[in-house]
């Protein structure tokens, strides 16, 4: 242990135990209350539907202290943010001060859509803390509406970029920067009353912060913060001390740069040294033309949602968890790019492939804890003009992939995105065609679509909806080309995902894995690709090879070769040709 | 005891995990309380026996008992038990073709994302018996495809040989219009031949596929076993004498009857805890506030309810345990925060405070049952807010030195303080916990927590009260004398509701104001027969209409309340506006507003019970029965507090805290400053220091 960490631990010591629960309670309530406001005051449904946002709550440095509201890929990134406000702004930062950034070179941001609003919390005239929220907003300018244009091959293809701002200071709202952010958006009613929800929710976030440290004592207070930092530290070196010193690799990736087919990897290394974790991407591929760069946020992001999701839940999530992690990430590579890169897709991939790529390697150190692989999203976005004026966006959500099985659950048949690990709520059917031009046919689950374990992999479904309108359609079919959902420890991959788009008058199209294309009424079909198995589907409880056949996602084909499960013709489970079955099988 | 011949009276039973609690009340007001331990496996007999208790005491035979009582109200945990023991029927469904999983789907809802590797509950109907039946009804409820009689009868074949015993109708888009429903349940009577058919138009006509289907399997799954139980526990008592109706607590927090309620039986799902509503009737009445704020508070959960105005807030989703029920219900709050939850340390010296707890066994470590892990309640006793005794009338006896080597072992030790501190900081946790709860149902939805007055109920929530009032910055706690039997004896102040709702789409502006009034006249119409049946003459009833609005391109509804079965704009609009500013903050002054459903409270008035007065104290100054050394707050630490008796306080004795007194089923914690007094009706009312 350095001397540092002994400092770190005596000042754990000398705090009273009670306070710390008290105080890490308070926070991740407040942030949690931040929550509730935004989702009360938002105006667009991506927020009060999807919960598309997240609140935290940084030290006056900018590390992360509370994010208790939020989803996976937004923890872990905050910081970053926060703390390029703090270097644009240092001491010029007042109280009445809000700032807004969404720049992933210019101002630590992941990628443009995803807005940060900071607000600098005082308590006698000391900076204490920020409040904050990061909101994926409803467009922001750029090649297509909805914020994702994949055709970009620089960032300035991808919308407004925004440095550091200070949005409003202690006379009000800066009506000149608002008006210039209203102007770079199709969408100005949605991205007024949005911004204007999030800098509500940092209000009431930073008055309840004020309270707390104001109660506190404002020095005891800070101690008290770096405690949690302190405290969550202690808990992830624990966790990884559990695991085998060693080295331990994974890799993952995709056969596109959005353009042409090309191999690109994510390579990661883990190195397990004793309390210690090293995550190094060195041989990663470099970074590629189409939108699937990961800014060094977004990076930092995936692995801390793929290290965090590893082990148990309880663990907090405050930036002490990541002092143990160091992580390496090549400049210009797919996982630190240089500008002017495009990156609005990071959010989904590459995390995907840099959750994974850790999962692989974690998994390999400690095959127990292993996460078979998520099938990647396949589905596109349409949009297009209402009668009455205006631009309709809507979310496939409906054609989500299945989970990866990890030991003691099967995948979940349809969930997701993996980014999100099931934090994203699916739309009903009957909701969507109030909303949009179009009839919901199908959303039903595969035969065969799980990856096969002793712990089945997700399905995936087959989704058909027809689109009763014209509607430009932004494809990203991650999932179509090969198998994504792997298996783990024995375990076999989930399907691949399939896609076709039958216009009402003329021929049936296999659309591009990236592209935009115009269809005028149209029937798309989305079969979402499955989720890998845990473990050897020789293994599997017969019981439940049984019902998954009788359920119709498991055909009795799959059930003899791939689990050794003989079915009688009477519909029955036949237990002694199954043991010999499988003890045949079985190598010797 | 004496009681005269012509005595009449009303008796509420709440069944509970532990104790089955009877309440009786005299048309004079005087109150008797019986409490029998439950019986899980036949909880008729637990009902039964607190019966007989009950005339035991009263020295009268159960057959007179009986025939003199004028109303029979029950809380049951039946459906719920059913529910959470996986005990429920084998259900079969139909559904739309291209949407048997949307109930397996789940509409991808997980309780907290990090944790994914918890599998979600068992699926209730498996799919093989989630058959797929063509026909389509579009968003208009127009008919694009006939409905396809056949597959209701391939359907119907499965379901015989899987000997399914009740079937949930869901189709899609039945929620704009039902005749596909309606018509599959009529050929599936005849094709398939079981009892239970329900219809998720019938049950929950709302938009969304997986909140109906959820709903509709979840009525179908408790069906047999929670209507058998109703009905066998109306013929029992029937055959012991019991003349009037047998009434039940419903979601809403209103009565229904025994025969109204196997229609819906899910609407059982909350019955317990939501005959708290009828309890805040009293206590609105009691306290003279209509803004209150209840803390119910047992041995592993905290259930905590708001009422603004002098009306519930109600809810239309409940989630029970993962599962989803759309059905008009009070929104009931619950936290793991009871006298049983667990506090212990983490790996890296954290405290925490829940949400495990150790049940009734082992129970607490201070029972003695060989419990070793603190709880709440060890906490209490070692700061000696709790008597080892006597507690419980006498019937449990709490070690205070198991709660301390407890305490010590698992908390002291590890974090490396004291004993006594160690206890301080699990009632602190504990209290935080208990602050974020009633935080939500207040601050979340728009209200003010310092204007409502905090109850502080259930057998150990009245130790908890006056410190979370503070925090809240409520000024008056009231804590009910008979706290522990909170909800038997709300249920003997309930009134018999029936909530109806319809869809109704439109622009609020332009919509046909003929079809609204029809639709609200039909709903009342049913209403009526519905309350005409279970005995409410034309003078007994009421009826209370709303509406839900929102503004285009929203997704969720605000309920605004009218004036009567009509629209009328210009009200409308401006009440609409009023709750969106509370909800949201915001209004849109040019939003065009859409009316997406209409409701029809339907209230059968039952005659408001008598209120016992408790007798007259002689002089303000109520008996200190003892001093007792006990841990008040962070700032005063341990005093030397008068501890009273509850069966010693008489209406108007005043005393300041700290103090304690001991109660039949609680402990009252009065804190520092705090001025208590008793009521009228013999209960506490605390004015709270700030």
């Amino acid at each position: 242990m350095n001397k540092q960490d002994d400092t770190r631990s005596s000042l754990l010591e000398r705090l009273d135990p009670v306070t710390l629960a008290l105080v890490q309670n308070r926070l991740d309530h407040v942030a949690r209350q931040m929550g509730w406001v935004m989702t009360r005051t938002a105006r667009s449904p991506i927020f009060n539907h999807a919960h598309d946002f997240s609140c935290f709550i940084t030290n006056a440095e900018g590390v992360l202290l509370s994010q208790a509201d939020g989803i996976p890929i937004h923890t872990g990134g905050g910081g970053f943010t926060i703390r390029a406000v703090i270097d644009a702004f240092r001491g010029r930062i007042e109280q009445g001060d809000v700032f807004l950034s969404n720049d992933p070179y210019a101002a630590g941001g992941n990628h443009l859509p995803d807005w940060v609003i900071a607000r600098p919390v005082f308590v006698q005239g000391q900076l204490v803390a920020f409040t904050c929220n990061r909101a994926h907003q409803s467009d922001i300018g750029g090649g297509a509406a909805g914020t994702y244009n994949p055709l970009a091959t620089e960032i300035f293809h991808e919308g407004i970029r925004l440095p550091p701002l200070k949005i409003a200071d202690a006379d009000g709202v800066r009506d000149d920067v608002w008006s210039l952010l209203l102007l770079n958006t199709r969408c100005p009613e949605e991205l007024d009353g949005d911004v204007r929800a999030m800098m509500g929710s940092t209000q009431i976030g930073a008055e309840h912060v004020a309270e707390l440290v104001a109660g506190l004592g404002l020095d005891s207070a800070m101690d008290y913060f770096d405690g949690l930092l302190d405290h969550g530290e202690r808990r992830m070196r624990q966790a990884i001390a559990a695991l085998p010193d060693g080295e331990y690799r994974g890799v993952d990736g995709f056969d596109n740069d959005c353009f042409d087919p090309v191999d690109v990897e994510v390579q990661v290394k883990v190195v397990v040294d004793g309390d210690r974790l090293v995550i190094d991407f060195t041989g990663t591929s470099g970074q590629i033309r189409g939108f699937k760069n990961s800014s060094l946020a977004n990076t930092h992001s995936a692995v801390y949602a793929a290290v965090s999701s590893f082990f148990d839940a309880d663990i907090p999530r405050n930036e002490g968890t990541f002092r143990p992690l160091q992580i390496i990430a090549p400049r210009g590579s797919l996982v630190n790019p240089d500008p002017p890169a495009p990156v609005t897709m990071c959010t989904v991939f590459p995390a995907y492939e840099i959750i994974h790529a850790c999962w692989w390697a974690l998994g390999s150190a400690a095959p127990e804890r292993a996460c078979a692989g998520w099938g990647k999203n396949s589905f596109p976005n349409s949009s297009g003009r209402r009668d009455e004026g205006g631009t309709w966006v809507m979310y496939h959500w409906g054609g989500l992939s299945g989970a990866g099985a990890v030991s003691g659950r099967d995948g979940f048949n349809q969930l997701g995105p993996l980014v999100t690990l099931g934090g994203l709520t699916i739309p009903n059917a009957e909701v969507y065609e109030q909303l949009y031009p179009v009839r919901v046919l199908r959303q039903e689950f595969r035969c065969d679509g799980g990856g096969i374990g002793e712990y089945r992999g997700g399905t995936g479904v087959e989704y058909v909806v027809q689109t009763r309108a014209p509607a430009e359609y932004s494809f990203r079919a991650e999932g179509v080309t090969r198998p994504t959902g792997l298996g783990v420890n024995g375990g076999g991959a989930g399907a691949r995902g399939t896609l076709r788009v039958e216009p009402v008058e003329g021929e049936a199209v296999t659309p591009p894995v990236y592209g935009l294309l115009r269809f005028e009424p149209a029937t798309l079909t989305v079969r979402s690709p499955g989720g890998g198995g845990f473990g050897n589907p020789l293994e599997r409880d017969p019981a439940r090879v049984l019902r998954d056949v009788q359920d119709g996602v498991v055909s009795r084909g799959a059930a003899l070769e791939s689990y050794g499960v003989v079915i009688g013709d009477d519909g029955s489970l036949d237990e002694p040709a199954t043991v010999a079955l499988r003890d045949r099988r079985r190598p010797a | 005891m004496a009681t005269s011949n012509c005595t009449r009276w009303r008796i509420g039973v709440d069944i509970g995990g532990t104790f089955t609690d009877l309440v009786l009340v005299e048309d004079t007001g005087i109150h008797h309380v019986i409490k029998v331990p439950s019986v899980p496996a036949t909880p008729v007999d637990g009902v039964v026996r607190a019966v007989e208790e009950a005339a035991a005491k009263l020295r009268i035979d159960v057959g007179e008992m009986l025939a003199r009582c004028e109303l029979f109200m029950h809380g049951s945990t039946v459906a719920t038990n059913t529910l959470l023991e996986h005990a429920g029927a084998r259900v079969g469904m139909l559904c739309t073709e291209g949407f048997r999983d949307s109930l397996e789907i789940r509409r991808g809802i997980r309780a907290d994302a990090w944790a994914h590797r918890e599998p979600y509950p068992e699926v209730l109907a498996p799919r093989r018996l989630r058959q797929p039946v063509r026909g389509r009804i579009d968003r208009d409820g127009n008919e694009i495809e006939p409905l396809d009689v056949d597959d209701i009868k391939r359907a119907a074949d499965c379901f015989r040989a899987e000997g399914v015993e009740a079937v949930a109708v869901c189709l899609f888009n039945s929620f704009v219009n039902p005749e596909h429903e309606r018509a599959a349940v009529n050929v599936l009577k005849q094709a398939w031949g079981g009892r239970w058919i329900s219809a998720s138009s019938d049950i929950a006509p709302i938009m969304g596929e997986y909140e109906r289907a959820s709903t509709v399997v979840l009525n179908t799954y408790v069906a047999p076993r929670t209507v058998g139980y109703v009905r066998d526990l109306a013929q029992r008592l029937g055959d012991l004498g019991l003349a009037a109706p047998l009434l039940l607590i419903q979601n809403n927090g209103g009565a229904v009857s025994a025969e109204s309620v196997s229609r819906r039986p899910a609407s059982l799902l909350l019955s317990g805890p939501a005959a708290g509503v009828g309890a805040l009737n009293l206590y609105k009445r009691l306290s003279g506030s209509d803004n209150l704020m209840s803390m119910e508070i047992g041995g592993t959960s905290c259930d905590a309810m708001l009422m603004s105005g002098g009306e519930v807030a109600h809810t239309d989703m409940l989630d029970l345990d993962d599962y989803h029920l759309a059905l008009p219900s009070i929104d009931l709050h619950t936290i793991g925060a009871g006298g049983g939850t667990i506090a212990g340390v983490d790996s890296a010296g954290m405290l925490f405070v829940g949400p495990r707890g150790a049940g009734a066994h082992p129970g607490p470590a201070c029972y003695g049952k060989g419990g070793v892990e603190p709880t709440v309640t060890d906490a209490q006793l070692v700061l000696g807010r709790l008597e080892p005794n006597a507690y419980s009338g006498g019937s449990l006896v709490l070690d205070r030195e198991l709660a301390a080597r407890a305490v010590d072992e698992r908390l002291a030790r590890p974090l490396g303080i004291g004993v006594e501190e160690a206890a301080q900081g699990v009632i602190r946790l504990m209290e935080q916990a208990l602050l974020h709860a009633m935080q939500r149902i207040s601050v979340e939805r728009g209200f003010d927590p310092r204007r409502f007055v905090l109850v502080a109920c259930g057998g150990a929530g009245p130790l908890h009260g006056a410190p979370v009032a503070r925090m809240l910055g409520c000024r008056k706690l009231y804590v009910p004398r008979m706290a522990g039997t909170f909800c038997a004896l709300g249920m003997l102040h309930s009134n018999v509701r029936h909530d109806l709702v319809s869809v109704c789409f439109g622009d609020l502006a332009s919509i046909d104001r003929d079809h609204v009034r029809t639709l609200f006249h039909g709903m009342r119409a049913e209403a009526e027969q519905r309350l005409l049946a279970e005995g409410f003459s034309a003078e007994d009833q009421s009826y209370v209409f709303a509406c839900d609005l929102r503004y285009r391109g929203q997704q969720w509804d605000v309920r605004v309340p009218l004036e009567g079965p009509e629209l009328d704009d210009g009200s409308v609009r401006g009440a609409f506006e009023r709750e969106h500013e509370r909800l949201f903050g915001h209004i849109q002054p040019n939003g065009t507003l859409e009316i997406t459903k209409l409701r029809v409270g339907a209230i059968g008035r039952v005659r408001e019970a008598a209120l016992e007065t408790a007798a007259r104290a002689t002089s303000a100054e109520a008996p200190v029965a003892e001093m007792r050394r006990a841990w008040i707050d962070a700032e005063r630490g341990w005093r030397e507090v008068p501890v009273y008796h509850g069966e010693r306080l008489e209406a108007g004795h005043r005393f300041e805290g700290p103090a304690l007194v001991r109660e039949l089923t609680t402990t009252l914690f009065v804190g520092n400053g705090d001025k208590a007094e008793v009521d009228e009706a013999g209960n506490y009312v605390i004015e709270v220091h700030p």
